[in-house]
């Protein structure tokens, strides 16, 4: 058989192969846009549920602001009618005033702790150019060991039960994300007396090295809201030996 | 003639059948497709050089698939990235089979 013979004769299994060829690049090609069409909506899917979850939240805050309102006035009206009543409304209400569960006003201190707007030195820590979880916490401490009786920060009620750290860049506080710059509302501080505190000597210095934003304002007359998250302590329960009254909740998580 | 009939009918048959592939199946049939590749390449260069056999073809076509597919699955097994190797040595191995083509048509 010379070559131009078997050139011409039909070979049934390079046509078999081919065909194998033909299939595996129609499958991998399909297979391939398959899974760039699965992947690409992914991602904005992920945005619009997050997105959708955070004002679901934004709801529920404003729902449960509601319902505080409708429990105060309930026991306004509740409060007139018995004495005992009266009296378990006014313990009730020192209570809830306590724990952080109503919104409450007087006079007291704005402190407003910006990011630096200097570009940090090349070789620098950019880390002591923001504001970090700790230095919210130190202030908050402070403002509490100068007599603060209520705070918040960026509309966020300060409770014992309150964590404040970060996650990545974004401080987190009552598990939500606050962004600079931030608001830490103090109802009743003294204003010598936080200047006073270690922390505000130090964002002092903080202010002229590194250009953080660090401001203090008395205000006459300032809100705090009411905590909005879950307050029901269901699985603590006081040790039985315990005689001494329990301790004042440490403020700012004690942290 | 029969042979691009062939290729025709393959891709005519996976549109029509539709195979769904796995996601970790589909990077196997992407390197079997590229050993595929190479191997036809090879094979138009032996036809150009004359030195063409369907039995060798076929053989090499097979065996270049499998061993690709089972360096992948061995590299998988060790944690190791061996297909970039496979793509790498195939694609090389592609574009000298395309220059010695083009040698063949244009000359030079």
């Amino acid at each position: 058989m010379t070559y131009v013979e078997r050139l011409r004769r039909p070979s049934l299994a390079l046509a078999t192969v081919l065909a194998v060829l033909g299939f595996l690049l129609v499958t991998a090609v399909s297979t391939a846009r398959a899974s760039k069409r699965v992947e690409a909506p992914r991602k904005t899917q992920l945005i619009k549920l997050i997105e959708n979850r955070r004002s679901s939240v934004d709801d529920l805050d404003q729902a449960v602001k509601q319902l505080q309102k409708q429990v105060a006035a309930a026991q306004t009206r509740a409060n007139r009618r018995s004495r005992s009543d009266a009296s378990a409304a006014a313990k009730l209400a020192q209570l809830s005033l306590a724990a952080g569960t109503t919104a409450v006003e007087g006079r007291g201190l704005v402190v407003r702790l910006a990011d630096s707007d200097r570009q940090p030195p090349a070789g620098d820590d950019d880390g002591a150019y923001r504001i970090h979880d700790s230095d919210v916490q130190l202030v908050i401490n402070a403002l509490f060991a100068a007599g603060a009786e209520a705070v918040s920060v960026n509309g966020s009620r300060i409770v014992a039960t309150t964590p404040i750290r970060s996650a990545g860049d974004t401080i987190v506080v009552n598990f939500r994300p606050v962004t600079p710059p931030y608001s830490v509302v103090a109802i009743g501080a003294n204003a010598e007396q936080f200047g006073a505190s270690e922390i505000a000597g130090r964002f002092h210095r903080w202010v002229s090295l590194f250009g953080l934003g660090f401001s203090v304002r008395q205000e006459g007359k300032v809100s705090v809201p009411a905590f909005t998250g879950r307050v029901a302590i269901t699985s603590a329960d006081p040790a039985e030996q315990s005689t001494a009254p329990a301790p004042t909740p440490a403020p700012g998580g004690g942290r | 003639m029969l042979a691009l009939l062939g290729l025709l009918v393959g891709a005519i048959i996976a549109i029509v059948v539709h195979p769904t592939v796995s996601q970790e199946m589909s990077r196997y049939v992407a390197l079997a497709v590229v050993a595929a590749i190479d191997s036809s390449l090879g094979g138009v260069r032996a036809y150009l050089e004359h030195t063409f056999n369907d039995r060798i073809f076929v053989l090499a076509f097979l065996s270049n698939a499998a061993v690709a597919i089972a360096l992948v699955w061995v590299g998988d097994q060790l944690n190791a990235d061996l297909t970039t190797a496979i793509v790498v040595v195939l694609g090389v191995r592609i574009f000298q089979n395309v220059a010695a083509i083009r040698r063949r048509v244009f000359g030079g």
